[in-house]
C-alpha cells in the first residue's frame, strides 16, 4: 500500500508536471489539476498509517490522524473554487483571443 | 473588552464589512461608505494592537479555545502588528483612490466588498500562527486580488488576472507540498510549535526541502527574481487600486515570510537562506533597474521598479545584522507608502490620457495639463531613488550603513550602482510625461482621477523623511523581538 500510494503520488506528479509545461493553455491547466490532485494524495498520506480507525472522541481503538484528513478537505474545496475560476478566464480568453497557442496570448507585453 | 479583540477585529472587521457590502450592493454610496469605515476601524484596532504590543506584550487568540498546538492561533506580535498597520494605511488609501477614480470596474456592486476581502487575507497572513491557516488567507487574497484585475476596464484584464492566478496556484502547491513535509517531520503546523520542534532536531530529511518549498511560494508572493515574471504583465492591465496594493503590500508578504523563517523557523539554516537571498537581491536590484528603463510603460517601469526595489530588501534581510533588518524593515515601510502613490499617479494620469493607458508614447506631455500630479510625481521620483528630504532617503541610508557595517562591499557596490538607475528611470518617466510637449492634435481630458490618495501618501513620504526617528526605533524594537524566538514560542504556549 505504501510504494502503491507513493507510485499514485509520483505518476500523478510527473504527468501533471509534463502537462503544465505543454503550449497549450488549457492542458497546462489540465496538469495544475493534476499536480494539486496529487498535493491531496500527499497531504492524505501524511497521516495515513498511524491507525485504522476514524477519529470519534471515545473510540477506544488505535485511530488514525484526522488533521491531515482534515487539510486535504480543506485544501480540495479551495482547489475546486481556483480552477472554477482558471477554467471561466480560459474560456474568455479562448474567445478573445482565438487561440489556445499560450505563445500567442502575450497582448501584455505590447 | 478583552484585549484579544485587538488581533481579532483587523481580520473581522474588513470581513464582515464584504459580507454586508454584498448586501448593500444596490445602495453604493452607502456601500462605500460601510467598507471605508469598516477599514478605518480595522486601521485603529491594529494601530491599538501595535500599541499595546510595543508598550506591554504580544496578544495571542486561540480561537476557540482550543489550546495552542491542537486549534488556530492567532499572534500579534510587534513584526505582524507592524506589518498589518502598514498594509492597512495603504489599503484604506486605495478605498480613497478608487472611489474618486473613473474607472467603469469600481462601480461594479462586487468591488468594494473584494477590495475588502483582499485585507482580509492580506491581514490573516500576517496575524496568523498557523501554517495551513496562512495557505487559506493566502489563497482568500490570490482570488479576490485576481478576480479585482479580471474585472479591469483595460480588455487585456484577464489575462493578466489569469497569469497572476495561475503562477499563484502553483505557489500554493508549494506551501502546500511544504505542509505537508513540515507535518510528515514534525507532526504540527503551528508556527510556535514548529519553530520549537525545529530546534530540537534541525536536520530531518525534509526539513530541508520544506524549507526551500516555503522559500518559493515567499518568493512567488514577493516577486523575486526567478519567480518575477507574472509581476510586469499583471500590473500593466489591473485596476490602478489594485495593482497599487498588490505592487506595494501584497508583495510585503513575503519579505514577512523570509523574516519569520530566518528568525524563527529555520535558525539552523538561517545562513544558507540568507546567503540565497543577498545573491537574489543584487540579481533583482540589476534586473528591476536595467528592465525598468526599457520599459515603455509607466506601470510596467513601476512594476519592474518593485523587483529593484525588493532586491534592497532582500540584501537588508540577507545581511541579517540587528542594523540590516532594521533597515529592512523600514524600506519595506517606506518603499509601501512611495510604490503605492506612484502607482495611484500613473494611473492618474493614465485616466487623463486620451486613450486610456498608461504607455508613455501615449502619455507623452499629458502633464502639461495637470501640473500638481507633476509635483507630486516628482517627490514621489526623489523618494523612489533616495534622494533627501524623502522617506526613501532615509530607508537608503540606513541600508547602505548597515553594509558598511558588515563591510560587504561588493555587494554595496553594485545595488549603489543600480539605486543610480532608479534616477535614471524616474526622471526619463517625469520628462516624457512634464516636459515633452504633446504631439499635435491629441487632446488631453480636462479631469481624471483625483490625487487626494497619493497626496495623502507622499504626505507620509516627506513626514517620514524629516521625522524617521519613531520609524527607526520601532524597527529596531522589532527586530530584538525578533532576535529572542524563545519568546515568541513562549508567549503562544505560555498565556
Amino acid at each position: 500500500m505504501n510504494l502503491l500510494t507513493a507510485l499514485a503520488i509520483g505518476v500523478l506528479f510527473g504527468v501533471g508536471i509534463f502537462q503544465l509545461l505543454r503550449r497549450n493553455v488549457i492542458r497546462s491547466v489540465m496538469g495544475l489539476v493534476l499536480i494539486s490532485n496529487a498535493m491531496n494524495l500527499f497531504l492524505l498520506s501524511m497521516g495515513a498509517y498511524n491507525g485504522e480507525a476514524a477519529a470519534y472522541a471515545g473510540s477506544s481503538a488505535q485511530i488514525s490522524d484526522p488533521t491531515p484528513q482534515a487539510l486535504a478537505l480543506t485544501a480540495i474545496v479551495i482547489s475546486m473554487g481556483g480552477f472554477a475560476f482558471v477554467l471561466a478566464m480560459l474560456y474568455i480568453i479562448s474567445l478573445r483571443y482565438k487561440t489556445s497557442d499560450s505563445d500567442h496570448i502575450q497582448e501584455l507585453k505590447h | 473588552m478583552s484585549i484579544h479583540w485587538l488581533v481579532i477585529l483587523p481580520i473581522l472587521l474588513p470581513l464582515s464589512g464584504a459580507v454586508f457590502g454584498l448586501l448593500l450592493r444596490k445602495f453604493a454610496r452607502l456601500q462605500f461608505s460601510l467598507s471605508l469605515a469598516a477599514m478605518l476601524v480595522a486601521l485603529a484596532s491594529s494601530v491599538g494592537l501595535l500599541i499595546y504590543t510595543f508598550n506591554e506584550s504580544p496578544v495571542v487568540v486561540q480561537i476557540g479555545r482550543w489550546p495552542a498546538p491542537a486549534g488556530i492561533t492567532l499572534v500579534g506580535d510587534l513584526l505582524s502588528a507592524f506589518m498589518v498597520v502598514m498594509s492597512q494605511t495603504v489599503l484604506t488609501t486605495g478605498l480613497l483612490y478608487a472611489v474618486a477614480c473613473r474607472d467603469k470596474c469600481v462601480h461594479y456592486p462586487a468591488f468594494y466588498p473584494l477590495f475588502l476581502i483582499l485585507a482580509t487575507g492580506l491581514t490573516g497572513s500576517f496575524l496568523t500562527g498557523d501554517l495551513f491557516n496562512l495557505f487559506v488567507f493566502a489563497e482568500l487574497m490570490v482570488i479576490s486580488g485576481s478576480l479585482l484585475t479580471a474585472s479591469a476596464d483595460d480588455r487585456y484584464g484577464v489575462e493578466a488576472a489569469y497569469k497572476y492566478f495561475y503562477i499563484s496556484l502553483l505557489a500554493s502547491v508549494f506551501l502546500l507540498l511544504a505542509c505537508g513535509a513540515l507535518y510528515a517531520s514534525y507532526g504540527t503546523l503551528n508556527i510556535a510549535d514548529l519553530a520549537r520542534r525545529i530546534q530540537t532536531s534541525p536536520n530531518l530529511p525534509l526539513t530541508q526541502i520544506s524549507m526551500v518549498l516555503l522559500l518559493a511560494f515567499f518568493m512567488v508572493k514577493s516577486a523575486v527574481v526567478p519567480f518575477h515574471f507574472w509581476q510586469p504583465d499583471f500590473h500593466a492591465a489591473s485596476p490602478t487600486a489594485v495593482s497599487a496594493m498588490l505592487s506595494s503590500v501584497i508583495v510585503k508578504l513575503g519579505i514577512y515570510g523570509f523574516l519569520r523563517m530566518t528568525s524563527l523557523l529555520f535558525l539552523e539554516q538561517a545562513g544558507l537562506i540568507r546567503a540565497a537571498l543577498i545573491v537574489l537581491g543584487c540579481v533583482g536590484v540589476l534586473l528591476g533597474g536595467f528592465s525598468a528603463i526599457g520599459a515603455n510603460h509607466l506601470k510596467r517601469m513601476l512594476a519592474y521598479s518593485t523587483i529593484g526595489q525588493i532586491g534592497f530588501i532582500l540584501v537588508g534581510i540577507g545581511w541579517g545584522t540587528p542594523l540590516s533588518l532594521t533597515a529592512a524593515l523600514v524600506f519595506a515601510f517606506n518603499h509601501s507608502l512611495i510604490k503605492s502613490a506612484m502607482l495611484m499617479l500613473a494611473g492618474a494620469m493614465a485616466s487623463r490620457a486620451a486613450v486610456k493607458s498608461a504607455a508613455f508614447n501615449i502619455l507623452e506631455g499629458i502633464g502639461k495639463a495637470s501640473p500638481l500630479a507633476g509635483g507630486l510625481f516628482l517627490i514621489g521620483g526623489i523618494a523612489l531613488a533616495g534622494i533627501p528630504p524623502t522617506n526613501g532617503f532615509i530607508s537608503k541610508l540606513v541600508l547602505f550603513k548597515s553594509g558598511l557595517e558588515v563591510q560587504a562591499f561588493a555587494a554595496l557596490a553594485l545595488i549603489g550602482a543600480a539605486s543610480a538607475l532608479s534616477l535614471v528611470y524616474v526622471l526619463r518617466a517625469f520628462m516624457q510625461i512634464w516636459w515633452k510637449m504633446p504631439t499635435s492634435g491629441v487632446k488631453t481630458k480636462p479631469d481624471g482621477d483625483r490625487l487626494i490618495a497619493p497626496a495623502l501618501l507622499l504626505g507620509g513620504c516627506v513626514a517620514l523623511g524629516l521625522w524617521s526617528e519613531p520609524l527607526i526605533g520601532l524597527s529596531m524594537q522589532i527586530v530584538n523581538w525578533m532576535a529572542e524566538p524563545g519568546r515568541y514560542i513562549q508567549a503562544v504556549f505560555g498565556g
